[in-house]
């Protein structure tokens, strides 16, 4: 009996040992105040913000990396930048701008008006995704004066040309290097492109040439954190210093009375609205757009979906503007008049409308307030919650919704409204004469006036349900300062930032390269001596055959993939290109992404590529799917390996412990923790983990991954919890299944024998049974590594961790289905690998199983 | 049956309360399950809120027991989904063995090589978020599950005395699977049916975690812990609670399962 202890209390200390190895991370390392942690919601698709829909790569980018020639300041005057002077000719047609001199570009090229007007040129060209196009377009001509002069002649004058010079879609690029711009941005900011790993983050670091007064921090880093929960996580346990959008307002008042935390907020040029979709049904009368207007309730709204933060607004204007007009009590908040409108307008029984809601949580929140409220009057609304890709598809480019909630967040945005084929489908002749001739005034007493018709216009005409201002919701660490807010240009003057009791450097640490590839060779190596051993041990005849039923799995896997990949609907092509797909430019990212052919063709095409390596391009981010998933395998690997580890050393000696004595004490006290351990849901786990060990106290960070770069200790602490949060409720399995197997061979007639021979319990246990009920074990391992894998998505979601299964996750939101197409069918070959690897373990480990050819897992 | 083991007891009065919640909840709940009432919100348990208010203001109790009919309601459509395709398939394995039961156990083979979580996600992607689609997702993993168990102990079965017997009495194949060897088979895949049933509910919380549930303002246990995430610190009761529900659900089913399969062995 002693030595069963001694031998239990061996294992119990190796659980220990793996323990001690994770804490053993949390060694306090000193704080760089030189580096920056910045916490945004939207990753880019790519880095290029000349040419992009997405505010995320102007945000990412505009003020870091790129410049423009002018920049707009908080009340709306405009400021030089990279030009330092400029002139407008009497007819307001003709603009003269004066380069700044000495200017360099990150690759060491000099700023010339050359590019200046290549970028003007290019803006403008069909097929252009610049968001400001159509403004661009009213250039008619740009040209070179002299190196530092370029003059800009417009075909009519336009009041608003510089405000659109001031915005990220107009930085200036070098000409050369446009093609490469969405991966290798080349700007001529304070901060250059250091690196980008996708679905993480991306770092710059100082730029020391920069012509300017260099930044303060020698590095930022992004890193994308939408998640409303994880934020909160990120900011609170320290991971993040910045965050100038955050995405949890309910959270704010718990962060604030932290002493470490400073909670900013300060209005935004952000608009939120009901967004209707005017070009048919009920919808299109206005009648009906006033009865919903005052259906809704502002103040509940913005309590209850932004709890208190945000300022009512009743047409789209933003109130700290010097032209803003008050007409939130156009239509005051009246169900009952609602009800009596909608009967008036000829719906007595009221409409039905579907809502779909964007995945930001404001947008989904504030749509499920909106619902209940319209609801009170009359309207049935049916709520659908879409993913971007969706939404810019069907709401945005197909116009196929009643209802939609959306921040506008560009200033001077009223323009929106004169587009009848924009989104929400307003045509009115009276707003395009108001804009009209807003464009061709230029005094400030008649454009006051001329904005307040327009903002009463857009009002009285009910075009959306106008809901609130989103403010500007920044928290961030109180040491921090220099952060430029509150801009119509919603850009942060990164030159600036800097912690005020600023402390020692760090220095930064270079990449591991070719660890990747030595451990691919050592890989193949081993995989074929074991191939090797078996063949010798097993035949080759069983081998073979064996392999064989293997391909031939996975080859019916890969089909049924593709066959399920291709008829998702939407075209990738399409979504990928958004607002501005025309037919060639379709026809030509179709040949670039190997979408011509027919499905067979694509399908041999894939695999082909596959058996090399070559999974495609993403659609989302237009590099390589290899780069993307070989990325990810570096989180998940080391994640799925390491919870594997630790749910064996808590699950087979809990097993051995509780099948040791069957009802006995162990038992009785194991059996309900397993029981309870696999209907755990993991997720939910991981939550609790980390509000108990991150937030509270500290001692793991709240998700996110440092890269392997970073050493072993880091990553393991970052590992930690996720690897805890997985391997509890895997280990509850494992405990159940090695009590069973070992039950079963403790009664057989060996064990008996063993015992009356005088085996000491130890021994009996653990050189006897075990082997022996080792079969069922290994069976379970050999699903939980695939599970592991990809299975694991919800808790790399919990813990922000960019691994395998979030990847997965992401592609999905974003429809690049070409990655998801990749990961699962990785995953599918783990599955069938390591299923393999148990029946070769099994049939090493009992030879009667060599000549049956059946599935172990029976 | 004289003296039913203490999990099953345990496992069927779990099940059976949350059945009857969720039954409940379509006839009478506390307070309206949709009803926002954002001046109400966050409250702490009372008399009139058993469970308090959520960030809404809605009942939280209600929202719980409305939760349990979508809970259940899809993870059991998923699974008799998956039983009414599966058991069938794997009967009709066992009785014509050569090439029909190659292709069908080779097909399961083929779907047991995706990872289920993984695929139920990209289905429900697919197909576009709700609680039809996610029963759908749920059983397409479920279907080899049900063929493979029920294939198995056919198999056993088919070797019996009484089945010779029938068989020199002259009776069909089809006759003999659907009269002597389902009625035999049928326990063992109960059990299973209910262990699947469990974990079919922690797929249908996984997914509407990820909001690939049922849609809002349907209530579900998943999205309730999603968006009460951020609260923990404010109200901590908002994520309790559904996770808890989540967690006894399904140790319910499982509970059911392990003591049924006991009842057998006895």
């Amino acid at each position: 009996m002693t030595a069963v202890r001694l031998h239990l209390r061996w294992l119990l200390l190796a659980v220990c040992a793996v323990f001690a190895l994770l804490f053993g991370g949390i060694v306090s390392t000193a704080q760089a105040r030189d580096v920056l942690r910045v916490g945004m919601q939207l990753e880019p698709p790519h880095l290029d913000p000349t040419q992009g829909a997405s505010a995320a790569i102007g945000e990412a980018t505009f003020g870091s990396i790129y410049e423009a020639l002018v920049r707009v300041a908080t009340d709306g005057t405009l400021h030089p930048w990279l030009a330092t002077r400029w002139s407008v000719s009497p007819d307001g047609r003709t603009y003269d701008f004066t380069l700044r001199p000495n200017v360099r570009f990150h690759d060491g090229s000099r700023l010339t008006a050359a590019d200046v007007v290549a970028g003007f040129q290019r803006a403008a060209a069909p097929g252009s995704l610049n968001i400001h196009a159509a403004t661009l377009r009213e250039v008619v001509a740009a040209r070179a004066l002299d190196p530092l002069h370029v003059q800009v002649t417009l075909s009519a004058p336009d009041s608003e040309f510089l405000i659109v010079l001031a915005q990220a879609d107009a930085a200036i690029v070098p000409a050369r290097a446009v093609a490469t711009l969405g991966q290798q941005p080349v700007g001529t900011g304070p901060f250059r492109l250091d690196g980008w790993r996708r679905g993480e983050g991306i770092t710059l670091l100082r730029n020391p040439t920069y012509w300017g007064r260099p930044a303060r921090m020698a590095r930022i880093e992004l890193r994308y954190i939408g998640d409303p929960t994880a934020a909160y996580a990120a900011i609170k346990s320290g991971a993040i210093d910045l965050y100038p959008e955050f995405p949890a307002p309910e959270t704010l008042r718990t962060l604030a009375a932290d002493p470490r935390l400073q909670v900013l907020t300060a209005p935004s040029e952000g608009e939120v609205i009901l967004a209707m979709n005017e070009r048919e049904g009920p919808l299109s009368n206005r009648a009906v757009r006033q009865a919903l207007a005052h259906a809704i309730d502002r103040r509940a709204l913005i309590d209850g979906a932004m709890y208190g933060y945000g300022t009512p607004i009743g047409s789209h204007f933003p109130p700290q503007s010097p032209d803003y007009v008050d007409l939130t009590q156009r239509y005051p908040f009246d169900p009952a008049l609602a009800r009596k409108l909608l009967a008036q307008a000829g719906y007595p029984h009221g409409i039905a409308l579907t809502l779909k809601l964007p995945p930001p949580a404001y947008a989904r929140r504030v749509g499920e307030i909106v619902a209940a409220q319209l609801q009170a009057a009359g309207v049935t609304v049916t709520i659908r919650n879409v993913e971007w890709a969706t939404w810019l598809d069907e709401v945005f480019t197909r116009h196929h919704y009643d209802l939609t909630v959306i921040a506008h967040a560009e200033p001077y945005d009223y323009d929106i409204y004169d587009r009848s084929d924009y989104y929400f489908g307003y045509d009115s002749p009276d707003f395009h004469r108001l804009m009209q001739q807003l464009k061709a005034t230029t005094d400030p007493l008649e454009r006051h006036r001329l904005l307040g018709d327009i903002q009463r216009r857009l009002a009285d005409d009910a075009v959306n349900g106008f809901l609130y201002q989103f403010p500007h919701l920044a928290v961030q660490d109180r040491a921090l300062a220099g952060v430029w807010r509150n801009a119509p240009t919603q850009t942060i003057e990164w030159a600036d930032v800097h912690f005020s009791d600023d402390g020692q450097s760090v220095a930064l640490s270079g990449g591991g390269g070719g660890a990747g590839r030595l451990g691919g060779w050592i890989a193949i190596v081993l995989g074929a001596l074991v191939l090797g051993l078996a063949g010798w041990q097993l035949g080759t005849g069983w081998l073979f055959r064996r392999l064989g039923v293997l391909g031939l799995t996975l080859l019916a896997a890969s089909g049924l993939i593709f066959a399920l990949v291709q008829v998702a609907p939407g075209d990738p092509a399409a979504t990928m290109l958004g607002i501005n797909a025309t037919p060639q430019a379709v026809a030509a990212l179709h040949a670039e992404l190997g979408l011509d052919g027919n499905a067979l063709t694509r399908y041999v095409r894939w695999i082909g590529g596959a058996l090399h390596g070559d999974f495609g391009l993403s659609y989302t981010y237009r590099v390589p799917v290899a780069g993307l998933v070989a990325e990810r395998l570096a989180v998940t690997v080391p994640l799925a390996l390491l919870a594997t580890l630790l749910s064996i050393a808590l699950g087979i000696p809990a097993g051995i412990l509780a099948a040791r004595r069957p009802g006995g004490l162990s038992d009785r006290v194991i059996d309900p923790l397993t029981r309870l351990g696999i209907a755990l849901p993991d997720f939910w786990l991981g939550v609790l983990l980390v509000l108990v060990f991150a937030v509270t106290l500290r001692w793991f960070p709240a998700g996110g991954f440092p890269g392997v770069e970073a050493g072993p200790g880091p990553v393991l602490r970052a590992l930690a919890l996720p690897v805890l949060a997985l391997a509890l409720p895997q280990a509850a399995i494992l405990a159940r299944v090695a009590r069973a197997s070992l039950i079963g061979v403790l009664q057989q007639d060996f064990i008996r024998t063993a015992r009356a021979k005088g085996v000491g319990e130890a021994r009996l246990l653990l050189v006897h049974a075990l082997p022996n009920a080792a079969a069922p074990i290994l069976a379970i391992l050999g699903l939980q590594v695939p599970f592991l894998l990809a299975g694991s998505a919800l808790v790399e979601e919990v813990f922000t961790l960019p691994g395998l299964g979030r990847l997965a996750l992401q592609a999905i939101g974003q429809r690049d289905l070409v990655t998801v197409q990749a990961v699962v069918l990785l995953a599918a070959g783990a599955t069938v690998l390591s299923s393999f690897a148990v029946d070769l373990a099994q049939a090493l480990l009992d030879p009667r199983l060599r000549r049956t050819s059946g599935s172990a897992g029976a | 049956m004289s003296r039913t083991s203490v999990a099953f007891r345990i496992g069927a009065a779990i099940t059976a309360l949350f059945t009857l919640a969720g039954l409940l909840a379509q006839v009478w709940t506390p307070w309206r399950v949709a009803a926002v009432d954002i001046a109400a919100r966050l409250q702490g348990p009372s008399g009139a809120h058993w469970l308090g208010t959520d960030q809404l203001g809605r009942d939280v109790l209600s929202l719980v027991m409305a939760g349990a009919a979508t809970s259940l309601g899809v993870a059991l459509l998923g699974t008799g989904a998956a039983l009414l395709v599966g058991v069938p398939l794997g009967l009709a394995a066992s009785a014509a063995r050569g090439w029909l039961d190659d292709v069908l156990m080779r097909g399961a083979d083929v779907l047991f090589a995706f990872p289920a979580l993984l695929m139920a996600i990209l289905l429900t992607a697919l197909l576009g978020p709700g609680a039809i689609n996610a029963a759908l997702a749920i059983a397409l993993f479920n279907v080899p599950v049900f063929a493979r168990v029920t294939r198995g102990a056919a198999l056993v079965v088919w070797t019996r005395a009484f089945v010779s017997a029938a068989r020199l009495a002259g009776l069909g194949r089809v006759r003999i699977a659907l009269v002597h060897v389902l009625p035999n088979v049928a326990p063992q895949v109960l059990v299973q049916a209910s262990i699947q049933a469990g974990l079919a509910l922690l797929a249908e919380a996984g997914l509407s975690y990820v909001g690939l549930g049922v849609q809002p303002p349907a209530p579900s246990w998943g999205r309730m812990l999603a968006e009460a995430q951020t609260l923990i610190g404010i109200a901590p009761r908002l994520v309790l609670v559904p996770g808890l529900a989540i967690l006894l659900a399904v140790s319910g089913f499982l509970l059911l399962g392990d003591g049924l399969s006991r009842e057998r062995g006895r």
